[in-house]
């Protein structure tokens, strides 16, 4: 008989055959969530966009005061607060692991503590014994807009009470259905972006007071910058779940190709050798 | 009448872009009016109604939460929450002020089970009284 029987080619063929229903079916299901990701990316960016340049705005013309969240509180702990945000689940091409170990390499060397949003996330630094903030955002698709503000708040709190000199978010980048970076960003404290070249000079008036100002709208900018960096992951992810599912329907599909033409093969040298050992009348 | 440039953005999207006569909104600190030609300013808003006046006429809207900045003339207001008064669902508001007034009877809640079961009810307040008052004209 020619190599493998023809039974066990089928078993196989069958078994990827199934294993090509299931990627199929996780692909439509990521390109369904996908499209209402993308439609909620539409409608945060803006938003994302205006907060982040209004706090710009303020943090470049206001070159005389020293305002709240500007710079470390004083003899604030040489600590980094991180907002790590990754998937629930696996099977997402380099999703997970590529914004964790983004994140974990720029740990290295420096006293962390992280906020882990997604279960994904969670398992990660439970794994490597990093001190967590909180465990209850565990379900990263259950996280509302006002999950994210109390986020905020915390982080505030604990900025101000000067636990941490720093706060950076770990976020995944959609830049195209096929296209997915990893990032990290400053949060705390805020710096202008373009520190060099001549602060415009803008007189601002804060109603009532600049610090009262901003001890109140530092928090919602916060959230809002959490909130749009979650709708960048979440969309990320379901891009990247529907390309790794794609490709892995392509491989089964291949496989079967490849498989049936070994199943053919064998069956055809299996007719072949009967007739043979007819006609030889053995 | 003199217009100004202005930009209202929430986390659930635009919600207005384009000219304007008067913005009045619920600040921290009271209610605040702008017209065209304002001085530079920024504000932390607060939970109450806001009334926009175009060349076509008045709206009005619960806006709670946010941040209000005049910079160079242009005003962009970005709020946690912006609900235009035809677009509030008054019996739902109403139910909801009903559910945080039952909670907050409850006596064994803890300090932030508090804080956020009152904020919801300030939140049904605003909503039901811009809503009603808009049914009223």
């Amino acid at each position: 008989m020619a190599g493998v029987s023809t039974k066990e080619i089928k078993t196989r063929i069958r078994s990827m055959e199934s294993t090509k229903q299931i990627t199929k079916a996780m692909e439509m299901v990521a390109a369904s969530k996908l499209r209402h990701a993308q439609a909620q990316i539409a409608y945060s960016r803006p938003y994302f966009r205006m907060i982040y340049g209004v706090i710009q705005d303020i943090a470049e013309t206001n070159t005389k005061q020293h305002l709240p969240y500007l710079e470390p509180t004083k003899n604030a702990k040489h600590r980094t607060a991180y907002v790590v945000i990754a998937g629930d689940r696996g099977l997402a091409g380099g999703y997970n692991s590529n914004v964790l170990k983004l994140c974990y390499g720029e740990m290295q060397g420096r006293d962390c503590a992280v906020l882990p949003i997604g279960k994904k996330a969670l398992d990660f630094f439970t794994a490597r014994g990093v001190e967590r903030m909180s465990e209850s955002y565990a379900e990263a698709e259950d996280v509302s807009v006002s999950d994210c503000f109390t986020m905020a708040r915390m982080l505030c709190k604990a900025f101000r009470a000067g636990e941490y000199d720093e706060v950076r978010i770990g976020y995944s980048n959609f830049v195209s259905v096929l296209s997915q970076t990893p990032a990290t960003m400053k949060l705390l404290p805020l710096e202008p972006e373009s520190r060099d070249g001549d602060p415009k000079p803008a007189d601002i008036l804060y109603e009532p007071t600049s610090t009262e100002v901003f001890e109140n709208i530092i928090p919602e900018y916060i959230g809002g910058v959490i909130y749009g960096a979650l709708c960048e992951s979440r969309a990320s992810e379901q891009a990247a779940r529907r390309s790794a599912m794609d490709t892995a329907t392509q491989n089964a599909e291949e496989m079967i190709a490849d498989l049936s033409l070994k199943y053919n093969q064998a069956r055809q040298a299996a007719i072949t050798q009967e007739i043979t050992e007819i006609v030889a009348g053995t | 009448m003199k217009s100004f440039p202005l930009k209202i953005v929430t986390p659930d999207g635009p919600q207005f872009e384009g000219e304007a006569t008067e913005l009045i909104v619920r600040t921290i600190s009271g209610d605040m009016g702008i017209m065209a030609g304002h001085i530079n300013c920024v504000t932390s808003l607060g939970m109450g109604r806001a009334v926009v006046v175009t060349e076509e006429g008045k709206r009005e809207a619960a806006c709670i939460g946010g941040i209000l900045s005049v910079l160079n003339g242009e005003v962009n207001l970005v709020p946690t929450t912006f609900e235009w008064a035809d677009q509030i669902d008054l019996r739902r508001a109403e139910a909801a002020e009903q559910r945080a007034r039952k909670l907050l009877e409850d006596k064994r809640l803890s300090a932030v089970e508090l804080r956020l079961a009152d904020a919801r009810l300030k939140r049904a307040l605003v909503r039901k009284s811009v809503a009603s008052s808009m049914l009223s004209h």
